[in-house]
């Protein structure tokens, strides 16, 4: 009985989790386009995105395009064609 | 520029920034000391192109067109008379009293807005990083203008002002319509102090 418990306790962790990370990436991917859309680059909307650190991505877009766009020492939003 | 706060940058977001408030210095191109120098201050609009955009100075808010046929109600029977009367011009008398016409200026409450701004979710951190270097660029454009080292003309630091506010509104205006028409009803507020060489430098100094 407890482990069925538990087991299910687990799985909706785990759905939430799942839920807020979806969430979260196309809260990533909305921020992405914009700022590339913002820097006045062609990207349409951003399609996929890979972390490397933070504040810093490689976003590839519906056209095609990658972009690096990361902080710079300066804090500027930089935005570099792959 | 501290980045701990992605926020901060936000900041900016336009307006607030465009004041310069708020957000952390952004001291670009610095020279602390150095108030006022510069000549050129031209506030010829001149505008040989720029159509719409008009004066900058204090655009709205002037003159009030008459409003001739805007009746006020009369005190009791209103609708009781059905005559037009053609020629009897029968002006109510109270005609006086409803020059209000326009909605007054907006309060222009810049540190409300900033705040509203910077703690909107409408904008993702990374984008509102980025609205805040545009805004940063377009002080210091101002900047380079008040002080002479930028020859240009209010009415042309005033296109990128507007695109900025564009570029600021479509971000706003389908997840926060409330933010979006406050910034659109501060714009002209905003501009007065951006293309007014005092305001900007107690502004930009403080």
């Amino acid at each position: 009985m407890n482990i069925r418990a538990s087991l299910a306790a687990l799985a909706v962790t785990a759905a939430l989790v799942a839920s807020a990370a979806a969430a979260d990436d196309a809260t990533v991917k909305k921020d992405l386009t914009a700022v590339i859309a913002l820097q006045g680059l062609p990207c349409g909307q951003v399609t996929e995105v890979r972390t490397l650190g933070d504040n810093d991505y490689i976003a590839s877009c519906q056209d095609g395009n990658r972009y690096h766009v990361f902080v710079n020492a300066q804090g500027r939003v930089v935005a570099q064609k792959q | 520029m501290d980045l701990s706060g992605g926020h901060c940058s936000i900041v900016a977001a336009l307006l607030a920034a465009l004041l310069a408030v708020g957000c952390a210095g952004v001291k670009q191109s610095d020279t602390p000391s150095a108030p006022a120098v510069a000549p050129a201050a031209p506030t010829t609009p001149v505008a040989p192109g720029a159509a719409a955009v008009a004066a900058p100075t204090a655009p709205a808010a002037t003159a009030p067109p008459p409003q001739p046929a805007a009746s006020p109600a009369p005190p009791g029977q209103a609708a009781a008379k059905p005559a037009v009367k053609p020629g009897a011009a029968a002006a109510p008398p109270s005609a006086k009293a409803a020059p209000v016409a326009k909605a007054a200026p907006p309060p222009l409450d810049l540190k409300a807005l900033e705040t509203e701004l910077r703690e909107t979710k409408a904008i993702g951190v990374m984008t509102k990083l980025s609205l805040k270097n545009q805004v940063d660029d377009l002080l210091s454009q101002f900047r380079a203008f008040y002080q002479g080292k930028l020859k240009t003309t209010l009415a042309e630091l005033r296109r990128p002002f507007d695109l900025l506010v564009l570029k600021l509104l479509s971000l706003l205006q389908d997840s926060d319509p409330a933010l979006a028409a406050a910034i659109v009803m501060s714009r002209e507020a905003i501009w007065g102090i951006l293309s007014d060489r005092a305001k900007f430098a107690s502004l930009d100094g403080g």
